[in-house]
């Protein structure tokens, strides 16, 4: 028995209860209700597939984990951004920004190619990469890349369909007028979770709506 | 020290060294030929109708005095590693001053060990002598004798027996010494220097003073280049990208060699692609961390290279380097290694190199309240202005041209009015923060003419 249990956790299809706390390291997301979620934080390393609508909030919900990646004294890449970056905000933010790298390739094969030499290098902390379809055998070279240059790469696309990536976390974020309501799809080590909200009412004020305010419109609407 | 060959003994291919090599000058007349050649009965000041009757498959060069100028420099600059004080004695000689190496290789032999296995690297034939001046060591050298010694008595031995032929005098003076029965420089060395000075101009007395060293002979003694410029003529024409990498190598190659002798790196070279019916097409590749090494320039220039579609194929390449910088060591942290010996200014060359310098860029912030020119993409890894205090509620992406809004939006923030300049109220701005029935968070601005646009994302 104990021999066949072997074989199958040397192939690893077999997750022990012990392991569970050495998938990853974890750094802190700065949201207390997420990283009680993802028991501790975002991985510090491999790939985390973001599933987001632009502009719900997916950045700022990032943020806070991007400057403690970048704390290290490492880059922080953004490859192919929606548009143009704003200095303001990620300054404030309190990302440095001459430790930030933008990278504006052409094609998609470009932007992968960028991407790995990026987190091979080892001298970044953090890719960001936008919007770029991603095959299996695709991610997987990521990941090890990843692996390679202790960097996380960060893949934000829209949801959608398809076969599970080998990813260190899936999360998939939907608008909340509160912040976003996100639910852990796939997380190594660990169970896929229920949908939550992620409250941002303290650490972005301007840019959530109050319950006053929730109730207003209600009221107007009705 | 003497290079009878240096032309065909250039030629690096194998191929080339199992065939009779032979270089002619503007009369027809050989004037080097490598060890096949030799063997087939050509001489030397042959002339090339003789050459060729003996030798139907006889190579022929032309003889190129820049490109022979060019070689022993190269080689000086190999040589300067052993030794000090090297002259260029065009078109095929070096003068080596010994005296002053002595001390370090601590005698002649020593010193000869050192310089003879540097000359083992290069492909050239040679022939060397000493002698008390650098007139009667070029004597000695050009009648082939390989004699190194120190010997006062050797020396002058040697010098009296040589030949005129092997002098620096011009033909008629060498004629008219024969006629007057001196064949060797021995006989010539007897003679009074009064009765010379009457019956011969000062060109020989000139040449015999600075031969015994009692005129002063000035020697240029070269310096180490800082710069590098080498030109490879391709065999065979090459149209595929990949196979020019290899030649490549040999040049940077070189490079490499000296940048580490010199302890220097480089921020850019030039690459040109030569055709034969076309211009050069140039590139230059860079590195942001100064770098040296053969094997880094390479994966940059293949980076370059891979992008070029090649119209025609290249006939030759040629590879500048116009400027040197010291080499900076960077220090690691000992505590925490970094896997991957890759630096942030290494990995920004290697994707401008593939990519293209517009494609990789840095973002800084400037004192500005309009958007628009509030940041801006430079190079990257600069450091900008530390003072500047970001604004608050700013997007994180910004449109490059705003759009008309078209959909219904919850305003939550705003108004907030900017405003270009003073006094042109008429273009001033109302910002605003809302969201639309996506959820997505907007930055949008009300003109003065009550027109709403999107500027911004907040993401």
């Amino acid at each position: 028995m104990s021999a066949l249990l072997e074989q199958l956790a040397r192939r690893q299809l077999v997750w022990q209860g012990n392991s569970q706390h050495t998938a990853y390291q974890a750094v802190s997301s700065g949201y207390a209700e997420l990283d009680q979620q993802l028991a501790g934080g975002f991985p510090a390393s491999g790939l985390i597939d973001i599933q987001t609508g632009p502009g719900i909030g997916e950045l700022r919900l990032l943020l806070p984990y991007l400057q403690q990646q970048q704390s290290s004294g490492r880059l922080l890449v953004l490859i192919s951004p929606p548009a143009q970056p704003c200095a303001d905000m990620l300054c404030a933010a309190g990302i440095v920004l001459s430790q930030l790298v933008i990278v504006t390739p052409k094609t998609s094969k470009d932007a992968l190619w960028a991407a790995e030499q990026c987190l091979q290098s080892g001298c970044c902390a953090s890719v960001l990469l936008w919007q770029v379809p991603l095959k299996l055998a695709q991610a997987r070279r990521l990941q090890l890349a990843a692996e390679q240059g202790a960097a996380s790469v960060i893949l934000l696309r829209r949801p959608m369909d398809g076969l599970s990536l080998p990813v260190n976390l899936s999360i998939k974020l939907q608008p909340h007028r509160q912040g976003v309501l996100l639910s852990v799809q796939k997380r190594k080590g660990g169970w896929p979770a229920a949908p939550f909200l992620v409250d941002m009412q303290n650490r972005w004020p301007g840019l959530c709506f109050t319950t006053e305010q929730h109730w207003q419109a209600r009221r107007k609407a009705s | 020290m003497q290079f009878p060959a240096l032309q065909p003994d250039s030629l690096g291919c194998e191929a080339a060294q199992q065939l009779p090599v032979a270089v002619v000058n503007e009369q027809h007349c050989i004037v080097q030929l490598n060890a096949v050649a030799g063997q087939r009965g050509i001489a030397l000041n042959m002339a090339l109708g003789t050459a060729a009757a003996l030798c139907p498959n006889l190579q022929l060069l032309p003889y190129q005095p820049q490109l022979q100028l060019n070689i022993l420099q190269s080689v000086a600059q190999q040589l300067y590693q052993v030794t000090a004080d090297i002259a260029l004695d065009p078109p095929d000689g070096l003068y080596i001053r010994l005296c002053n190496m002595l001390q370090l290789y601590q005698g002649l032999a020593g010193y000869w060990q050192a310089l003879s296995r540097e000359l083992k690297l290069l492909p050239y034939r040679y022939y060397y002598a000493s002698g008390a001046t650098p007139f009667a060591a070029k004597c000695l050298a050009r009648q082939q004798l390989n004699l190194l010694t120190g010997e006062p008595d050797a020396l002058a031995t040697a010098l009296n027996h040589s030949p005129l032929r092997f002098t620096e005098l011009d033909t008629d003076s060498q004629q008219q010494l024969q006629r007057l029965g001196i064949n060797t420089l021995g006989q010539l060395l007897a003679l009074a220097q009064a009765e010379l000075a009457r019956r011969f101009d000062s060109s020989l007395l000139s040449y015999l003073g600075r031969l015994r060293g009692s005129f002063y002979h000035a020697l240029h003694y070269i310096k180490p280049e800082h710069s590098f410029s080498r030109y490879v003529e391709l065999l065979y024409d090459i149209i595929d990208t990949a196979v020019l990498s290899k030649p490549l190598q040999a040049l940077l190659q070189q490079l490499e060699q000296q940048l580490q002798r010199i302890n220097a790196a480089c921020h850019q070279l030039q690459l040109s692609l030569l055709f034969r019916g076309m211009p050069a097409h140039r590139l230059s590749i860079g590195s942001a961390q100064g770098e040296y090494r053969a094997a880094n320039w390479l994966k940059l220039c293949q980076l370059q290279l891979d992008k070029l579609k090649l119209t025609e194929p290249v006939s030759g390449l040629q590879l500048e380097v116009t400027a040197f910088v010291a080499q900076q060591s960077q220090s690691d942290d000992l505590f925490q290694p970094v896997p991957g010996a890759v630096s942030p200014l290494q990995l920004v060359s290697l994707l401008q190199a593939r990519l293209g310098y517009h494609c990789v860029s840095g973002l800084t912030l400037q004192n500005q309240h309009l958007p628009e020119q509030a940041s801006q993409r430079p190079l990257p890894l600069l450091a900008g202005k530390s003072a500047v205090t970001a604004l608050a509620l700013r997007p994180a992406f910004l449109l490059a041209k705003p759009q008309q809004l078209t959909e219904t939006v919850e305003i939550s923030h705003g108004p907030e009015r900017l405003c270009p300049d003073g006094w042109a109220l008429d273009a001033q701005r109302d910002y605003f923060i809302g969201r639309n029935s996506k959820g997505q968070w907007l930055w949008l601005y009300r003109t003065a003419q009550q027109q709403w646009f999107v500027q911004g994302i907040f993401s």
